[in-house]
């Protein structure tokens, strides 16, 4: 196998390896790109508005899941009750009905 | 628009849609319950078990041909009322007469029901057949009372005196 000489003492590797450099160009308007970057990353976080902390905060899916929970238990309780109390007073017309004929009331 | 806004109003619908929905499904529910007993009222209302209701269905079925007899005395006496007072603009002597009989008729009917309720009242517990006579004479004479009050109420301010 044939060995080379990679001293980098050596002039002619030296010069090769000079010439070989690739300075690629930059982007356009790169200096100031990095520069606004920099500014934007220095920059306080903008604050968000209540309506989108709201908003964050509904759509957390435990808190979804309870509220929507919770919404189907009082409808339901609230719906029964008052499903009773029409079951109730129709039950007590129809007694009236019975033993006092509207004519009397 | 503001998307959260949008978000926000979305989930209150939704909230109002899940929350309606079984609301109705438990008054439906709530109403299936309804037993078809006429009496079945009196049994949830006054709290009687089963020896009372047993009294107080005796009383009743007893009761309801009485009633019966009374509402028929009754629209036959209005339907003489009826023809009594034609189409004449005056209140003859006999429509007059048949006034007096429909209200006794009233009269009679409303003393044979009261007379019932407190029958069906002694068949209870004493408070609950309290309470029952209570609330029968209020839901069944009421009516009258309320009236009654109107009118003088509306007397007494027609002629300025309280």
């Amino acid at each position: 196998m044939k060995q080379e000489n990679l001293n980098p003492d050596d002039a002619k590797l030296r010069a090769l390896l000079q010439t070989s450099r690739v300075s690629a160009p930059l982007p356009p308007r790169f200096q100031e790109n990095v520069w606004r970057r920099i500014e934007d990353a220095e920059a306080p976080a903008k604050s968000e508005s209540w309506l989108d902390v709201l908003t964050a905060f509904l759509l957390r899916p435990k808190f979804a899941v309870a509220t929507v929970a919770a919404l189907m238990l009082a409808g339901a309780l609230l719906g029964t009750n008052a499903g009773a109390h029409l079951a109730k007073q129709d039950a007590q017309v129809r007694y009236l009905a019975a033993v006092a004929p509207n004519s009397l009331r | 628009m503001n998307r959260s806004l949008v978000i926000l109003l979305g989930v209150l619908a939704l909230g109002a849609v899940i929350f309606t929905g079984a609301y109705f499904a438990g008054q439906r529910a709530g109403e299936l319950a309804r037993p078809a007993d006429e009496l079945s009222w009196l049994r949830d209302e006054f709290h009687l078990g089963d020896a009372d209701m047993q009294r107080v269905r005796q009383l009743h079925e007893g009761y309801l041909p009485k009633c019966a007899e009374m509402c028929a005395k009754i629209a036959a006496k209005k339907a003489e009322l009826q023809a009594a007072l034609g189409d004449g603009t005056n209140l003859t002597a006999e429509a007059q007469q048949k006034l007096t009989e429909l209200g006794e008729l009233r009269a009679q009917c409303q003393a044979q029901m009261l007379r019932h309720f407190i029958e069906v009242s002694q068949a209870m517990p004493p408070e609950e057949g309290r309470r029952y006579l209570e609330e029968m004479k209020n839901l069944t004479l009421g009516f009258h009372v309320e009236m009654e009050q109107t009118m003088s109420n509306s007397m007494g301010q027609m002629h300025g005196h309280e």
